[in-house]
């Protein structure tokens, strides 16, 4: 193992220990089970229609979810370092993605496929409360993003996320910005100054 | 408690005794026809599973409510965000009809999880099926124009069509009750 990949494994082994205790023997049996993916920027991981087979955590890079209506790219995720993306519903239920997932920068994935993953449940059951805890914090989390999507003005939208993740106007295309937080380019542009007054 | 033996039966993980261990640690709660079930603000100490009757999920967004579930015979329901991660719920249930639910309170279902990696591969796979279903959720509203989602929602829920109130059905379709009046139509073909 490389230094890098050995770093990008401690992440990993970091952002378990927020749901359980696990050692790192126990954390070590898992490392064979996970492939690491490097990616150019706009690779495409994901096409719709195609089965869904892994279940990333960015180690490093920008990813994107986004599908696309009547011509139209809606942005669905953005996820950065220590964050999970997958097509939820393909990669679990086993039927064809209706998203895309492409990187916007040249990302590393820590990967499982979906067939790795049912050999660890089976092997080491002791890894359930592991996944359980895991999926029930991308539940709540998915929640917490669809109520403010959903109860939030279009300025406060704006101005929860841009505090929140005051990096993103750097990495991201301001109009997948925009289409992530439901707001119009030209509203979006118009909201910049929220930023600099402040 | 049959029907949600052959609810739990569907993750294919517990064995008959199994099931019965879990099944003594749920509580039997009646409520009548528009009875509140979950107040929003509060915690929610229960995932519910629908023995009788209809309960519906919403949250109230200015004036309007949203619906986001229909939950009848057969169904979980609960506040479940607020369920699992103890924060005060942004969601009310309420009964349509008089209901009987089994309720399984988080306490127990710390026990439950203490049981060992069993019970833990069921929450998670129970998990998974609401996450699915809160993602497929979203991408019909997402990708489905207003007429596409009444008539595939009316094609697979032809029971419910008959017991939920037309106002409720626009709400959880999000659709106004107008639309969903003229939509009607496209029924009789």
């Amino acid at each position: 193992m490389t230094g890098l990949v050995k770093t990008y494994f401690n992440h990993l082994h970091q952002y378990f220990l927020q749901f359980v205790p696990l050692s790192k023997e126990a954390f070590e049996k898992l490392v064979p089970y996970f492939v690491i993916r490097e990616l150019d920027k706009k690779t495409i991981i994901v096409h719709p229609g195609e089965v869904d087979d892994y279940f990333n955590i960015i180690a490093k890079g920008l990813v994107r979810k986004y599908m696309v209506v009547n011509k139209k790219e809606i942005t669905i995720q953005l996820a950065t370092e220590g964050h999970m993306i997958h097509s939820e519903i393909s990669f679990n239920t086993r039927v064809p993605s209706d998203c895309f997932i492409e990187t916007i920068e040249p990302s590393v994935l820590i990967s499982m496929s979906y067939e790795n993953l049912q050999k660890v449940y089976a092997t080491f059951p002791e890894f359930e409360k592991l996944g359980r805890l895991v999926i029930t914090d991308m539940f709540i989390r998915k929640d917490i993003r669809d109520m403010t999507q959903l109860k939030n003005s279009t300025r406060e939208r704006f101005v929860t996320y841009m505090k929140k993740h005051p990096d993103m106007l750097q990495r991201v295309p301001q109009k997948y910005l925009a289409s992530y937080l439901n707001i119009k380019p030209e509203t979006f542009s118009r909201l910049k100054h929220l930023l600099r007054s402040k | 408690m049959e029907g949600l033996y052959d609810y739990i039966k569907q993750f294919a993980v517990l064995d008959r005794q199994e099931f019965d261990l879990l099944a003594q640690m749920l509580e039997v709660k009646r409520f009548d026809k528009k009875a509140v079930v979950t107040q929003s603000g509060e915690i929610e100490n229960y995932l519910y599973f629908v023995s009788s009757g209809l309960v519906r999920k919403y949250f109230v967004y200015g004036k309007k409510e949203i619906i986001t579930q229909l939950a009848c015979e057969q169904d979980l329901v609960s506040s479940s965000v607020s369920f699992l991660s103890r924060k005060p719920s942004s969601y009310i249930l309420e009964t349509l009809e008089p209901s009987l639910l089994l309720g399984l309170s988080f306490d127990n279902m710390e026990k439950i999880y203490q049981m060992g990696p069993r019970m833990n591969r069921l929450g998670r796979l129970i998990i998974i099926d609401w996450l699915v279903q809160k993602e497929a959720w979203e991408h019909e509203r997402i990708k489905q124009n207003p007429r596409e989602r009444f008539v595939n929602f009316i094609r697979q829920n032809s029971e419910l069509v008959q017991r939920v109130p037309q106002k409720h059905l626009a709400s959880y379709l999000n659709m106004k009750p107008e639309t969903f009046s003229r939509y009607k139509h496209l029924l009789s073909k």
